[in-house]
């Protein structure tokens, strides 16, 4: 599972940090970066979730 | 206990989310139930142009009254545009709203709604929120410093407007002498539909059309005034450069271009607007919520580290916008319901807001309600601009006012906004004990 940040959409709302520390951090000013891009199995429920939590949607992931 | 009473008789054909006095009365939650139990997308009829043409048709909408359903939308700007106005009955067609279509944010779409939110959402990160607390708390203090001062204690008028007015006024650079003349004009613009905002009555109340062109002329009359406001704050930023929200646009470039003047125009008209008039009614609705449910407020007086859980408690239950609609741009399918190109939906979010499917025990306020995924800010690409100011605005005001309060009582009915598109509390007397 591979996972992005859509640098149009995301707004700093820190929800995936929370989430999913392990996949995203905020960079210096606080937009969502992604720090593990291809995910291991047991991450996947996780990032589908802070997907979901992105109030701006602006996560997508995808199967690979 | 819950703010609605069900009636038993209810039907299908009873439904009716265009009259604004059924709002008036109290949000209308049996009718979101019954439809999305129901018949969850729903058309809905609009009006008819009168004779003279004064008064645009308006054909009708769909009815979304689905959580899955709202996020599907809202995840497809696409397919569901906002350019073709974004409150029922406000259509292309129609002079006062065809104004604004397509030249604010919240009415304009993909790519150019990226690249002008870009301009202005680095001041509304959550960061940046936090930034702002020591002022809000500030804001919050006075307020409520002048409130034991005054002895008609209007919550609504008194406390709940004045803290999100000062924080958008404060970064705008809207001086203080003009707070209350961007009171007036929010509620003439956002609150046209109920007679208190109206500047003329309306012939005949019982005459669809007739309150229809009360409506807009009340509309209209706050947009000139708001215009030529926003005209001389801007003239007078470009005469001596200020440091504020008005300074960044006029100072901005899209493409290598600045914006217009209407640009500027438009956005300081969203941005006043937005601003002031949500938040207002998440602190009242919030506070009447607590009335209604006095466990729970003393449950957040024993335990203030419940704030920010009660806070989006409190949005959830309130959902201050009541709706905003989208325009099909293809022929699309929602639960079997054939949406053509150029139908409106209207997606109900206090509805969304009490689907039993995501949140249980959907009608009873729960500060400790977790996980709390409510839409009352949308979601996607015109997700709440303000969402990170107004959660601090709500949380501080409820703790400054516990702190402040060892007593808070309501001290005659809540009067309520007749309208459908905020679900707004006018006034609400209340008695307080000073701790």
């Amino acid at each position: 599972m591979k996972v992005s940040v859509d640098p149009d959409l995301c707004e700093a709302n820190a929800k995936c940090f929370i989430a999913a520390p392990e996949i995203f951090q905020p960079d210096d000013d606080g937009w969502a970066q992604v720090i593990l891009e291809h995910l291991p199995e047991e991450l996947h429920a996780k990032a589908v979730r802070a997907a979901r939590l992105c109030p701006r949607l602006a996560i997508k992931v995808e199967e690979e | 206990m819950t703010m609605t009473a069900d009636k038993p008789n209810l039907t299908l054909e009873d439904i009716n989310l265009i009259e604004p006095r059924i709002f008036g009365e109290k949000p209308p939650h049996d009718q979101w139930k019954l439809l999305r139990e129901q018949d969850p997308v729903r058309w809905h009829d609009g009006w008819q142009q009168t004779e003279d043409g004064e008064v645009a048709p308006f054909r009708g909408f769909w009815s979304i009254t689905k959580y899955d359903d709202i996020i599907r939308i809202s995840r497809d700007p696409e397919t569901f545009i906002s350019s073709r106005g974004i409150v029922i009955g406000t259509e292309p067609e129609s002079a006062t709203a065809a104004a604004g279509l397509g030249k604010m944010l919240i009415t304009m779409d993909p790519p150019r709604h990226v690249r002008l939110r870009r301009l202005v959402n680095k001041g509304f990160t959550p960061r940046a929120v936090v930034a702002f607390e020591s002022e809000i708390r500030r804001y919050t203090s006075e307020i409520l410093d002048d409130f034991c001062q005054k002895d008609t204690c209007d919550f609504v008028t008194e406390v709940a407007a004045i803290l999100p007015l000062a924080v958008i006024c404060g970064m705008m650079g809207i001086a203080k002498e003009d707070w209350g003349k961007m009171f007036a004009l929010t509620n003439k613009v956002l609150g046209a539909s109920d007679p208190e905002f109206q500047d003329e009555v309306a012939g005949d109340i019982e005459d669809v059309a007739e309150r229809r062109r009360v409506i807009e002329a009340t509309v209209m009359q706050g947009n000139i005034e708001m215009f030529q406001y926003f005209g001389q704050s801007i003239a007078a930023h470009r005469e001596a450069g200020k440091d504020d929200l008005v300074q960044t646009l006029i100072d901005s470039k899209v493409d290598g271009e600045p914006l217009t003047d209407e640009e500027i125009l438009f956005f300081c008209y969203l941005l006043i607007l937005a601003g002031n008039e949500t938040t207002r009614n998440a602190i009242s609705g919030g506070m009447l919520a607590f009335f209604e449910n006095p466990d729970q407020l003393q449950k957040l007086r024993a335990n203030p580290a419940l704030l920010p859980s009660a806070t989006e408690e409190i949005l959830r239950y309130i959902s201050p916008v009541t709706h905003m609609t989208r325009a099909a741009t293809r022929d699309t399918e929602l639960r079997g319901k054939q949406i053509k190109t150029g139908d409106k939906v209207a997606l109900w979010y206090p509805s969304a807001n009490r689907d039993a499917h995501v949140f249980p025990d959907a009608d009873t306020f729960n500060i400790e309600r977790s996980p709390n995924d409510h839409l009352a800010f949308g979601i996607g690409e015109h997700f709440c601009l303000g969402a990170g100011f107004a959660r601090m605005e709500i949380s501080v005001m409820f703790e400054e006012l516990l702190k402040r309060f060892s007593k808070l009582e309501q001290d005659g009915p809540a009067e309520r906004l007749a309208s459908n598109f905020i679900g707004g509390i006018k006034h609400m007397p209340v008695k307080y004990t000073r701790a």
